[in-house]
């Protein structure tokens, strides 16, 4: 009986896998690409589809060169680049972008063995190197402008969280910044990188991916909540230099971060317990860094730091085992 | 608010056999009985080349307390003590080969007819020990030891397990709906046996019909409970954490926590054994899957030979695997050239779009398995462990806690074969601690 | 300027005392025979005895009286030296290489089920007592190829493992890793070696392998130096301390199952050495040197399987390899 299987049980399996997995995130993206398409035009699509070949282009030629199996089938570069996309300005020339993804890949997820041995988010990796090595070009946010009424000079602007650092810097009041709608950050009608701009898209995006269970609501709530407890107790001690919790919430790369760099599965802690505490570092620092760091923003730095924590998370946070003695 | 942590839900493909009336599968030409069918110390064959046997008839001799006798599933002719395939090893394993007379007439005496309940503890201990009875959820433990637990350990519970958790199974189900009596009365005889006045029946809630036959035949001290449906409820340690929220400790077995678990089938030969003095030869089976043209349950007796099975069943169809049991805990076969056992609960022929045959790729910390678990263990970890042969520092982690029951294997998205990277490890650490008693 | 003297002084005062104290407090403890056993090694840390340097080498040897002297550049004193430490027979001197014994691959000895499972010969073993139709031969999953620590061993297009003569240092840690015993560790000096370790009855072989051995005895029989045991029942095997190399076994075997590692140097008559005396004629097992009395014989390269008893034997020292 040569044409039978035979291996260890079990022997069936539910159906989700890797490619299913990152498909599922990629279109949870959507809508928040969508909304930065929308506000940035044309140069924000040249920056999702740069990147995003880009990444499964350096994974494949990077694989075939070390002799390994090509895996860009698992579309886990496609969501790497699209990811990266979403972190970068909508102006942001082609050749950065295709050096971030270069970066992200490599230096971000290969060198370290692949697919599920890197210990830090590849593309929040190479967006801190862009941001580093182009500072200006990296912070250089074009302002938002409906679809049809874009020219080919993008006029650019301060975000609200760059205006804010401003003000505390030169004024050392918040009340100083020129006031801003909340419905502006939260449908997306504001500067800021590409796909980050739109809260409402990213908290639906989130959400799908909480229904559809690919991660679940512990790591988002906590980053979210900590930062919302943190800033607003900030905030009512003293509303004049400190900026409304619903402001924080809203403004620069929290809901992308939160729901969808927070909870990447290999740099992130694997019980529940350990997500919780990631959540709650992430959300602790970001706020250190928004309100007394150089940086006007602080996510990205955040989940990095946290990634470099895990494997401490993840040892302090093992999971009760059935019939442990005491 | 579940009633154990972790567990699965894999669709239960019940509906193949579920509502099929138990059939008589007809008497062989040929018998083949393993003499290894139980968890325990072998047993020595006392029948040789020519010897003619009855039903029923003895045919070999335990070798120490933990250990049961095999019998002849008809009368006939032994046509010699060989080697067989032996569907739990796979390695060819001592076999006595019976050559059926067609006339199927019982050994003298049998079937006796006696009344149990005026019988003595130990004398149910003995018949239920001659009888050659195991348990039959399919890990066959020899039930005569599990019903004399040693001085110190106090009993104050039974459960009949009638969840029959594994996805595709219906035996227990069809037993208890077409012989609830004899699995009541068996339950009455394990209890007298332990000294208990109560006891629970367990089914899961996906067998209503069961759930409610067995309700209307079972008498007050017998509690008939229906449980949410999530594998593997029906893993004893799992069971009794669902109906009694104690936790076997680590290490333990279920008389550590004064509890005593019996398969449902198991409590059926119980009764036979000791009303009829009838050994254990034959049991129900489910026959399903969609790689086999006409799934059935079967009334088979121990012996017969796969490849009749599967024919009584309409032959193979796009079969891609054989196995012995269910989907998550079976074994699967590499011929059909092997003989039906005590523990056979199920025939399972799955074709390839019911099988996962793909490779496997790096682990990704998803943290599904942890989450699946059942043990509170981290599969993942396991897994890389296993991949490098480190089965010391897996050992520290739980590795021996694992009762191998699939849920991390079942959702793992990299298809990783965690079962059988622990499986790994758990043989190279029997092998290191061997060759140190050794030494 | 004195304060900062004083200062940075005291400083490094102050660290040599905590690093004192440390030493003494966290010292590990170690079996005082470790370091004697370790200036009994080379000391050249190459790790070609399969472990960490010749401080781990020592520590195994010392806590685990299971591991084998592996070091391939100790000699005699320092054996003798490390078993009086260690009160044990370390053995002999003997630089050893690994041996495959199988020559059953994908082609020769199919499988008889489809395996699916972890990519390791040991895990492979557990199914069923694994997916090879022989229940002897390489499983051809390459777990000796992965635990080599020198890249010595790589696995070939037919599923079988080969070794690299030059990398292989005789660790022996494929020999442990192969679940089927069938890696063995054979002299270095030693150049033949029986590819088959079955133990099934000749009438089955045809059906399990093309090549495995099929007990016919042939080898053992034409073996002029006795250097084959051919056991009832068992694959053949070859005494490498008898073996002189002729290489005769293997032209007889009706299988080929019997290897060879290198295609060993022929053996050349000098002319202006030779006497005639004919000693070579009669020492060598293939008949391939030839001549007349008084006058310089000749060796036929055609048989010549550069055994080198010819060359041992010839009083003037009238023949060398011919390494042309």
């Amino acid at each position: 009986m040569k044409d039978v299987f035979v291996s260890s049980s079990p022997h069936i399996h539910s159906p989700e896998d890797i490619p299913w997995i990152m498909r599922q995130v990629v279109y949870a993206l959507i809508p928040g690409a969508l909304v930065g398409v929308y506000f940035f035009g044309l140069p924000a699509i040249k920056v999702i589809a740069v990147s995003m070949v880009s990444c499964v282009l350096v994974e494949a030629l990077w694989q075939k060169a070390m002799k390994t199996r090509i895996q860009v089938n698992d579309w886990s570069a496609a969501l790497t680049g699209l990811l990266l996309a979403m972190n970068l300005p909508a102006g942001c020339p082609w050749w950065m972008v295709a050096i971030g993804s270069a970066v992200a890949i490599v230096f971000g997820k290969q060198v370290y063995g692949g697919l599920g041995s890197n210990p830090f988010n590849p593309a929040l990796v190479a967006r801190i190197f862009l941001l580093i090595s182009f500072p200006v070009a990296m912070t250089t946010w074009p302002q938002p402008r409906p679809f049809f009424t874009q020219t080919a000079d993008a006029v650019t602007g301060a975000t609200p969280l760059g205006a804010l650092k401003t003000a505390i810097f030169e004024h050392q009041t918040v009340t100083a910044a020129p006031p801003i709608d909340l419905m502006d950050p939260f449908l997306g009608n504001i500067g800021g990188s590409l796909g980050e701009i739109s809260a409402l898209a990213l908290i639906l995006g989130g959400l799908y991916l909480i229904i559809r269970r690919i991660i679940t609501w512990h790591t988002p709530v906590a980053f979210l909540g900590t930062v919302a407890v943190f800033t607003g107790v900030l905030w009512k001690i003293d509303p004049n230099i400190y900026a409304a919790p619903a402001f924080h919430l809203v403004t620069g790369g929290l809901m992308l971060g939160a729901f969808f760099m927070a909870t990447d599965y290999v740099t992130t802690p694997i019980s529940t317990r350990g997500k919780v505490v990631f959540g709650i570092g992430c959300g602790l620092i970001t706020v250190i860094i928004r309100i007394w760091g150089g940086y006007p923003e602080g996510v990205a730095f955040s989940i990095l730091i946290m990634n470099a924590l895990v494997p401490l998370i993840n040892r302090a946070t093992q999971p009760k085992r059935f019939g442990a003695q005491a | 608010m579940s009633a154990f942590k972790g567990g699965v839900h894999p669709p239960e493909e019940k509906a193949l056999v579920r509502d099929k009336a138990i059939e008589t599968f007809p008497l062989s030409p040929l018998y083949h009985v393993l003499v290894q069918q139980h968890l325990g110390a072998p047993a020595r064959p006392i029948v040789k080349a020519g010897d003619q046997v009855k039903k029923g008839q003895v045919l070999t001799e335990p070798m120490g307390f933990v250990s049961v006798p095999v019998h002849a599933p008809t009368s006939g002719r032994v046509r010699d003590v060989g080697k067989m395939v032996h569907p739990v090893t796979g390695l060819l394993s001592p076999c006595i080969v019976i050559e059926a007379d067609g006339n199927d007439e019982w050994a003298d005496g049998l079937p006796l007819e006696r009344d149990p309940f005026s019988m003595a503890k130990d004398e149910f201990l003995e018949a239920i020990r001659n009888a050659g009875i195991v348990g039959m959820g399919g890990a066959t433990f020899p039930t005569h030891v599990k019903l004399s637990p040693p001085e110190g350990k106090s009993i104050d519970t039974l459960i009949i397990n009638g969840v029959e958790c594994e996805p595709y199974l219906s035996s227990d189900h069809r037993l208890m709906l077409e012989e609830p009596e004899k699995v009541i009365k068996g339950t009455k005889v394990a209890m007298r046996v332990l000294g208990l006045d109560r006891a629970v029946i367990a089914i899961e809630g996906n067998k209503p019909d069961a759930v409610r036959v067995m309700k209307e035949k079972a008498p007050r001290e017998i509690q008939v409970s229906s449980l949410a449906v999530k594998y593997p409820q029906g893993s004893e340690k799992q069971l009794i954490k669902a109906l009694t929220n104690r936790e076997v400790p680590s290490g333990g077995l279920p008389m550590d926590v004064g509890t005593v678990v019996q398969n449902a089938g198991t409590a059926a030969a119980i009764w036979d054994a000791c009303s009829s003095g009838i050994p254990l030869i034959e049991r129900i089976t489910s026959v399903t899957g969609r790689g086999v043209r006409d799934p059935k349950n079967i009334r088979v007796r121990v012996g017969t030979v796969v490849r009749d099975v599967i024919e009584f069943c309409g032959g193979l169809e796009g079969a891609a695997k054989i196995i012995f049991g269910g989907p998550m805990m079976g074994i699967a076969q590499f011929t059909q050239e092997i003989p039906v056992m005590k523990g056979t609960s199920g025939i399972l022929v799955l074709t390839e779009k019911d099988t996962n045959i793909s490779d496997y790729s790096a682990c990704i910390s998803c943290g599904r398995c942890v989450e699946a678990c059942p043990m509170g263990l981290i599969p993942s970890t396991l897994s890389k462990l296993g991949e490098r042969g480190m089965w010391e520092e897996a050992s520290k982690i739980g590795l021996m806690d694992c009762i191998e029951c699939g849920c991390c294997t079942y959702v793992c998205p990299a298809r990783r074969p965690i079962v059988h990277f622990i499986k790994h490890l758990k043989a190279l650490s029997r092998a290191a601690a061997s060759k140190k008693k050794g030494a | 300027m004195l304060t900062a003297t004083l200062v940075v002084g005291g400083i490094g005062a102050v660290c040599a005392l905590i690093l004192g104290i440390s030493l003494v407090t966290f010292a590990v403890k170690m079996d005082a025979r470790e370091k004697e056993v370790m200036d009994n090694l080379p000391g050249a840390n190459c790790g070609a005895c399969g472990f960490a340097g010749c401080a781990a080498l020592a520590h195994e040897l010392t806590v685990n009286p299971d591991t084998r002297m592996t070091c391939p550049a100790v000699n005699e004193k320092m054996l003798q030296a490390i078993g009086e430490i260690l009160g044990r027979d370390m053995g002999g001197v003997s630089p050893v290489i690994a041996a495959v014994r199988c020559r059953g691959g994908r082609q020769e000895a199919p499988v008889r089920y489809e395996y699916v499972g972890p990519r390791d010969c040991r895990s492979a073993q557990l199914i069923a007592g694994g997916p090879k139709g022989c229940g002897y031969g390489c499983l051809g999953l390459g777990t000796c190829a992965t635990v080599c620590p020198f890249d010595a061993m790589v696995m070939g297009e037919d599923g079988l493992p080969r070794v690299i003569t030059d990398k292989c240092t005789g660790c022996g840690k494929c020999v442990d890793a192969c679940p089927r015993d069938i890696i063995a560790l054979v002299p270095k000096t030693g150049n033949y070696c029986v590819g088959c370790i079955s133990q099934d009855a000749p009438k089955d072989m045809k059906k399990i392998c093309s090549v495995g051995c099929i007990k016919c005895g042939i080898c053992a029989d034409v073996c002029p130096f006795e250097a084959i045991v051919s056991e009832k029942g068992k694959a053949a095997r070859i005494d490498q301390d008898k073996c002189r190399k002729c290489g005769l076994c293997v032209g007889v075997c009706p299988v080929s199952v019997i290897t060879s590692r290198t295609a060993p140097e022929k053996a050349r008559i000098i002319p202006q050495k030779c006497k005639g005396c004919g000693i070579c004629e009669q020492v060598c097992p293939v008949e391939a040197i030839s001549g007349k009395a008084k006058e310089p014989y000749r060796v036929d390269p055609g048989k010549c399987m550069g055994c080198g008893l010819c060359i041992e034997k010839c009083p003037t020292e009238a023949i060398e390899r011919d390494n042309t």
